[in-house]
Protein backbone atom coordinates (compact mmCIF):
# COMPACT_ATOMS: atom_id res chain seq x y z
CA UNK A 1 0.00 0.00 0.00
CA UNK A 2 2.79 2.47 0.56
CA UNK A 3 3.79 2.20 -2.99
CA UNK A 4 0.21 3.17 -3.98
CA UNK A 5 0.16 5.37 -1.73
CA UNK A 6 3.59 7.38 -3.11
CA UNK A 7 2.66 7.52 -6.93
CA UNK A 8 -0.28 9.16 -5.41
CA UNK A 9 1.26 11.41 -3.71
CA UNK A 10 3.85 11.93 -6.60
CA UNK A 11 1.04 12.49 -9.19
CA UNK A 12 -0.15 14.97 -6.58
CA UNK A 13 3.10 17.13 -7.17
CA UNK A 14 2.81 17.19 -11.02
CA UNK A 15 -0.89 18.32 -10.40
CA UNK A 16 0.25 21.32 -8.64
CA UNK A 17 1.91 22.44 -12.08
CA UNK A 18 0.30 24.31 -13.59
CA UNK A 19 -1.01 21.39 -16.74
CA UNK A 20 -4.63 21.15 -16.94
CA UNK A 21 -5.97 17.21 -16.48
CA UNK A 22 -6.77 17.16 -20.63
CA UNK A 23 -5.24 16.55 -23.77
CA UNK A 24 -3.65 19.46 -23.95
CA UNK A 25 -2.34 19.40 -20.65
CA UNK A 26 -1.05 16.05 -20.65
CA UNK A 27 0.76 17.04 -24.09
CA UNK A 28 2.17 20.22 -22.63
CA UNK A 29 3.02 18.13 -19.69
CA UNK A 30 5.20 15.73 -21.99
CA UNK A 31 7.87 18.49 -22.69
CA UNK A 32 8.63 19.07 -19.11
CA UNK A 33 12.14 19.02 -17.85
CA UNK A 34 10.92 16.61 -15.11
CA UNK A 35 11.30 13.33 -16.36
CA UNK A 36 8.93 12.20 -13.56
CA UNK A 37 6.41 14.61 -14.70
CA UNK A 38 6.93 13.14 -18.57
CA UNK A 39 6.51 10.09 -17.65
CA UNK A 40 3.37 10.25 -16.29
CA UNK A 41 1.59 12.67 -19.49
CA UNK A 42 2.88 9.45 -21.35
CA UNK A 43 0.67 7.49 -19.53
CA UNK A 44 -2.05 9.55 -18.85
CA UNK A 45 -2.46 10.69 -22.71
CA UNK A 46 -3.69 7.27 -23.57
CA UNK A 47 -7.28 8.16 -23.75
CA UNK A 48 -6.46 10.91 -25.93
CA UNK A 49 -7.31 11.64 -30.01
CA UNK A 50 -4.10 11.36 -31.59
CA UNK A 51 -2.38 10.47 -28.51
CA UNK A 52 0.29 7.99 -30.95
CA UNK A 53 1.29 10.80 -32.82
CA UNK A 54 2.06 13.09 -29.52
CA UNK A 55 3.99 10.07 -28.13
CA UNK A 56 6.07 9.31 -31.22
CA UNK A 57 6.92 12.82 -31.28
CA UNK A 58 8.31 12.81 -27.83
CA UNK A 59 9.83 9.90 -28.08
CA UNK A 60 12.37 10.96 -31.05
CA UNK A 61 13.82 13.01 -28.89
CA UNK A 62 13.19 11.67 -25.33
CA UNK A 63 16.56 10.58 -23.73
CA UNK A 64 15.38 9.49 -19.73
CA UNK A 65 14.47 5.62 -20.54
CA UNK A 66 12.02 5.66 -17.58
CA UNK A 67 10.04 8.09 -19.93
CA UNK A 68 11.17 5.71 -22.77
CA UNK A 69 9.44 2.88 -21.10
CA UNK A 70 6.23 4.68 -20.14
CA UNK A 71 6.07 5.61 -23.69
CA UNK A 72 6.41 2.27 -25.18
CA UNK A 73 4.15 0.73 -22.73
CA UNK A 74 1.36 3.69 -23.71
CA UNK A 75 1.90 3.01 -27.24
CA UNK A 76 1.58 -0.44 -26.74
CA UNK A 77 -1.73 -0.12 -24.92
CA UNK A 78 -3.15 2.06 -27.97
CA UNK A 79 -1.75 -0.37 -30.50
CA UNK A 80 -3.25 1.81 -33.05
CA UNK A 81 -2.47 2.11 -36.97
CA UNK A 82 -0.28 5.11 -36.02
CA UNK A 83 1.12 3.46 -33.48
CA UNK A 84 2.10 0.22 -35.59
CA UNK A 85 3.51 2.84 -38.18
CA UNK A 86 5.44 4.94 -35.79
CA UNK A 87 7.11 2.08 -34.33
CA UNK A 88 7.89 0.28 -37.59
CA UNK A 89 9.73 3.79 -38.26
CA UNK A 90 11.71 3.19 -34.91
CA UNK A 91 13.33 -0.22 -36.81
CA UNK A 92 14.46 2.47 -39.43
CA UNK A 93 16.37 4.47 -36.33
CA UNK A 94 20.24 4.50 -35.48
CA UNK A 95 19.81 4.15 -32.13
CA UNK A 96 19.99 0.38 -31.57
CA UNK A 97 17.98 0.72 -28.08
CA UNK A 98 15.11 2.78 -29.50
CA UNK A 99 15.31 -0.25 -32.50
CA UNK A 100 14.97 -3.06 -29.92
CA UNK A 101 12.72 -1.50 -28.00
CA UNK A 102 10.37 -0.91 -31.02
CA UNK A 103 10.92 -4.52 -31.80
CA UNK A 104 10.03 -5.57 -28.36
CA UNK A 105 7.01 -3.27 -28.52
CA UNK A 106 6.07 -4.76 -31.26
CA UNK A 107 5.89 -8.34 -30.40
CA UNK A 108 3.44 -7.10 -27.73
CA UNK A 109 0.79 -6.30 -30.90
CA UNK A 110 0.35 -9.92 -33.07
CA UNK A 111 -3.10 -8.57 -34.40
CA UNK A 112 -1.79 -5.11 -35.75
CA UNK A 113 1.70 -6.52 -36.73
CA UNK A 114 0.71 -9.45 -38.21
CA UNK A 115 -1.73 -6.91 -40.48
CA UNK A 116 1.76 -5.07 -42.19
CA UNK A 117 4.77 -8.16 -41.46
CA UNK A 118 4.45 -9.26 -45.05
CA UNK A 119 5.25 -5.43 -46.21
CA UNK A 120 8.26 -5.69 -43.67
CA UNK A 121 9.58 -8.83 -44.55
CA UNK A 122 10.05 -7.37 -48.33
CA UNK A 123 11.15 -3.94 -47.05
CA UNK A 124 14.47 -2.26 -49.09
CA UNK A 125 16.21 -1.82 -46.23
CA UNK A 126 17.66 -5.45 -45.22
CA UNK A 127 17.96 -4.48 -41.52
CA UNK A 128 14.26 -4.03 -41.41
CA UNK A 129 13.57 -7.55 -42.78
CA UNK A 130 16.17 -9.03 -40.12
CA UNK A 131 13.74 -6.82 -37.60
CA UNK A 132 10.76 -8.44 -39.17
CA UNK A 133 12.30 -12.01 -38.69
CA UNK A 134 12.97 -10.96 -35.16
CA UNK A 135 9.45 -9.87 -33.99
CA UNK A 136 7.99 -13.20 -36.15
CA UNK A 137 9.60 -15.34 -33.40
CA UNK A 138 6.60 -13.61 -30.72
CA UNK A 139 3.90 -13.16 -33.62
CA UNK A 140 2.01 -16.49 -32.94
CA UNK A 141 0.36 -16.73 -36.01
CA UNK A 142 -0.31 -19.96 -38.21
CA UNK A 143 1.36 -19.00 -41.16
CA UNK A 144 4.71 -17.30 -39.44
CA UNK A 145 6.57 -20.87 -41.34
CA UNK A 146 4.76 -20.09 -44.53
CA UNK A 147 6.36 -16.45 -43.98
CA UNK A 148 9.71 -18.14 -43.10
CA UNK A 149 10.04 -20.06 -45.66
CA UNK A 150 9.37 -17.52 -48.45
CA UNK A 151 12.39 -15.54 -46.86
CA UNK A 152 14.47 -18.12 -47.27
CA UNK A 153 13.71 -19.03 -50.91
CA UNK A 154 13.32 -15.75 -52.02
CA UNK A 155 15.63 -12.94 -50.20
CA UNK A 156 19.15 -12.05 -51.48
CA UNK A 157 20.80 -11.15 -48.62
CA UNK A 158 22.31 -13.74 -46.58
CA UNK A 159 21.69 -11.98 -43.11
CA UNK A 160 18.14 -12.00 -43.65
CA UNK A 161 18.40 -15.89 -44.71
CA UNK A 162 20.68 -16.39 -41.43
CA UNK A 163 18.32 -14.74 -38.94
CA UNK A 164 15.37 -16.91 -40.43
CA UNK A 165 17.17 -20.01 -40.45
CA UNK A 166 17.94 -19.48 -36.45
CA UNK A 167 14.21 -19.15 -35.98
CA UNK A 168 13.12 -22.15 -38.24
CA UNK A 169 15.37 -23.76 -35.95
CA UNK A 170 13.27 -22.91 -33.18
CA UNK A 171 9.90 -23.46 -34.54
CA UNK A 172 10.51 -25.09 -38.01
CA UNK A 173 8.38 -28.57 -38.99
CA UNK A 174 9.22 -30.91 -41.82
CA UNK A 175 7.73 -28.29 -44.16
CA UNK A 176 10.60 -26.68 -44.12
CA UNK A 177 13.45 -29.06 -44.82
CA UNK A 178 13.20 -28.84 -48.67
CA UNK A 179 13.44 -24.68 -48.63
CA UNK A 180 16.50 -24.94 -46.00
CA UNK A 181 18.14 -27.39 -48.47
CA UNK A 182 17.80 -25.29 -51.11
CA UNK A 183 19.15 -22.55 -49.57
CA UNK A 184 22.31 -24.21 -48.42
CA UNK A 185 23.11 -24.90 -52.17
CA UNK A 186 22.13 -21.22 -52.78
CA UNK A 187 24.94 -20.06 -49.82
CA UNK A 188 27.40 -22.86 -50.32
CA UNK A 189 30.14 -20.59 -49.32
CA UNK A 190 28.64 -19.10 -46.21
CA UNK A 191 29.94 -21.46 -43.33
CA UNK A 192 27.60 -19.67 -41.56
CA UNK A 193 24.39 -20.56 -43.36
CA UNK A 194 26.14 -24.46 -43.90
CA UNK A 195 26.43 -24.40 -39.76
CA UNK A 196 22.54 -22.83 -39.08
CA UNK A 197 20.99 -25.01 -41.81
CA UNK A 198 22.65 -28.39 -40.43
CA UNK A 199 21.43 -26.98 -36.79
CA UNK A 200 17.69 -26.01 -38.25
CA UNK A 201 17.23 -29.15 -39.96
CA UNK A 202 18.76 -31.89 -36.52
CA UNK A 203 16.53 -29.82 -34.81
CA UNK A 204 13.42 -30.17 -37.36
CA UNK A 205 14.28 -33.95 -37.56
CA UNK A 206 15.22 -34.92 -33.68
CA UNK A 207 13.41 -32.27 -32.13
CA UNK A 208 15.90 -30.65 -30.40
CA UNK A 209 19.02 -28.77 -30.52
CA UNK A 210 22.63 -30.05 -30.16
CA UNK A 211 25.22 -27.82 -28.71
CA UNK A 212 28.33 -28.33 -31.05
CA UNK B 1 42.83 -21.85 -21.08
CA UNK B 2 42.26 -18.88 -22.16
CA UNK B 3 37.97 -17.63 -21.70
CA UNK B 4 35.76 -15.97 -23.96
CA UNK B 5 31.91 -14.84 -23.62
CA UNK B 6 29.96 -15.02 -26.32
CA UNK B 7 27.17 -12.64 -26.36
CA UNK B 8 24.40 -12.70 -28.91
CA UNK B 9 20.89 -13.57 -28.39
CA UNK B 10 20.56 -15.72 -31.31
CA UNK B 11 21.01 -19.22 -30.00
CA UNK B 12 22.13 -20.74 -33.28
CA UNK B 13 25.13 -17.71 -33.98
CA UNK B 14 26.13 -19.02 -29.96
CA UNK B 15 26.73 -22.27 -30.86
CA UNK B 16 28.87 -21.57 -34.36
CA UNK B 17 31.10 -18.59 -32.40
CA UNK B 18 31.74 -21.40 -29.41
CA UNK B 19 32.57 -24.50 -32.46
CA UNK B 20 34.73 -22.06 -34.12
CA UNK B 21 36.02 -20.95 -30.75
CA UNK B 22 36.10 -24.46 -28.75
CA UNK B 23 38.37 -25.72 -32.03
CA UNK B 24 41.05 -23.23 -31.31
CA UNK B 25 41.50 -24.50 -27.49
CA UNK B 26 39.32 -22.01 -26.09
CA UNK B 27 36.84 -22.26 -23.32
CA UNK B 28 33.91 -20.33 -24.22
CA UNK B 29 30.75 -19.22 -22.12
CA UNK B 30 27.61 -17.64 -23.55
CA UNK B 31 25.09 -14.99 -22.53
CA UNK B 32 21.64 -13.78 -24.31
CA UNK B 33 22.03 -10.37 -23.36
CA UNK B 34 24.01 -7.52 -22.30
CA UNK B 35 22.39 -8.07 -18.87
CA UNK B 36 23.31 -11.40 -18.54
CA UNK B 37 26.82 -10.70 -20.05
CA UNK B 38 27.30 -7.57 -17.43
CA UNK B 39 26.58 -10.33 -14.64
CA UNK B 40 29.27 -12.94 -15.95
CA UNK B 41 31.79 -10.65 -16.17
CA UNK B 42 31.47 -9.09 -12.45
CA UNK B 43 31.79 -13.07 -11.76
CA UNK B 44 34.73 -14.58 -13.78
CA UNK B 45 37.37 -13.65 -15.89
CA UNK B 46 37.26 -13.53 -19.52
CA UNK B 47 39.82 -12.89 -22.00
CA UNK B 48 38.12 -11.74 -24.67
CA UNK B 49 34.11 -10.58 -25.31
CA UNK B 50 32.42 -11.37 -28.81
CA UNK B 51 29.32 -9.12 -28.69
CA UNK B 52 26.20 -8.81 -31.18
CA UNK B 53 24.41 -5.25 -31.22
CA UNK B 54 21.46 -6.18 -31.50
CA UNK B 55 20.01 -7.62 -28.46
CA UNK B 56 16.90 -7.22 -26.31
CA UNK B 57 16.91 -4.93 -22.75
CA UNK B 58 20.71 -4.40 -23.06
CA UNK B 59 22.05 -3.93 -27.14
CA UNK B 60 25.72 -4.61 -27.62
CA UNK B 61 26.35 -0.91 -27.58
CA UNK B 62 24.83 -0.98 -23.10
CA UNK B 63 26.87 -3.30 -22.45
CA UNK B 64 30.32 -2.00 -23.83
CA UNK B 65 29.84 1.10 -22.04
CA UNK B 66 28.64 -0.33 -18.54
CA UNK B 67 31.62 -2.86 -19.07
CA UNK B 68 34.16 -0.20 -19.33
CA UNK B 69 33.27 1.90 -16.15
CA UNK B 70 33.42 -1.76 -13.88
CA UNK B 71 36.32 -2.00 -11.72
CA UNK B 72 37.19 -5.40 -13.34
CA UNK B 73 40.65 -6.17 -15.54
CA UNK B 74 39.73 -5.49 -18.73
CA UNK B 75 39.49 -7.43 -21.68
CA UNK B 76 39.43 -6.70 -25.79
CA UNK B 77 35.71 -7.10 -27.34
CA UNK B 78 34.75 -7.81 -30.89
CA UNK B 79 31.63 -5.90 -31.44
CA UNK B 80 29.78 -8.31 -34.50
CA UNK B 81 27.06 -7.44 -36.33
CA UNK B 82 24.83 -7.01 -39.16
CA UNK B 83 24.72 -3.70 -39.37
CA UNK B 84 27.91 -2.78 -42.34
CA UNK B 85 27.30 0.98 -41.93
CA UNK B 86 30.44 3.00 -41.09
CA UNK B 87 27.70 4.91 -38.27
CA UNK B 88 27.89 1.53 -36.50
CA UNK B 89 31.35 0.99 -36.45
CA UNK B 90 32.38 4.18 -34.77
CA UNK B 91 29.41 3.91 -32.55
CA UNK B 92 31.02 0.53 -31.50
CA UNK B 93 34.51 1.65 -30.92
CA UNK B 94 33.62 4.89 -29.02
CA UNK B 95 32.19 2.51 -26.42
CA UNK B 96 35.00 0.64 -26.02
CA UNK B 97 35.18 -2.02 -29.13
CA UNK B 98 38.89 -3.37 -29.93
CA UNK B 99 37.38 -4.85 -33.47
CA UNK B 100 34.98 -4.61 -35.87
CA UNK B 101 33.15 -7.62 -37.59
CA UNK B 102 29.99 -8.16 -40.04
CA UNK B 103 27.93 -11.32 -39.74
CA UNK B 104 28.21 -13.53 -41.24
CA UNK B 105 31.69 -14.33 -39.88
CA UNK B 106 33.78 -16.82 -41.21
CA UNK B 107 35.38 -19.05 -39.22
CA UNK B 108 39.03 -18.40 -40.13
CA UNK B 109 38.58 -14.48 -39.77
CA UNK B 110 37.10 -14.73 -36.00
CA UNK B 111 39.84 -17.59 -35.12
CA UNK B 112 42.74 -14.59 -36.04
CA UNK B 113 41.30 -11.73 -34.80
CA UNK B 114 40.94 -13.56 -31.61
CA UNK B 115 44.15 -15.05 -31.70
CA UNK B 116 45.33 -11.10 -32.09
CA UNK B 117 43.77 -9.55 -29.59
CA UNK B 118 44.91 -12.01 -26.78
CA UNK B 119 48.32 -11.83 -27.68
CA UNK B 120 47.91 -7.74 -27.18
CA UNK B 121 48.08 -7.16 -31.01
Amino acid sequence: MGFVKRQKEERADVNERVYERNCDGFSAQLKDPDPAVRRWAARDIVECPGASTVLLERLEKEEAIEVRQAIFTSLINIGDRDAITGLVECLRSEDAALRNEAIEAMKQLPEGVSAIIKELLKDDDPDVRIFAVNILEALSHPDVEEWLIDVIESDSHVNVCATAVDLLAEIGTEKSLNSLDKLRTRFSSEPYIQFAVNIAIERITNGQYHDK
Amino acid sequence: MKRILVIDDAATVRMYHKSILRSEGYEVEEAINGIEAIEKALNGHFDIYIVDINMPKLDGYGFLKELRTLEIPQAPAIMVSTESDDTDKKKAFTCGANYYLVKPVKPEQLATIVKLLIRGE
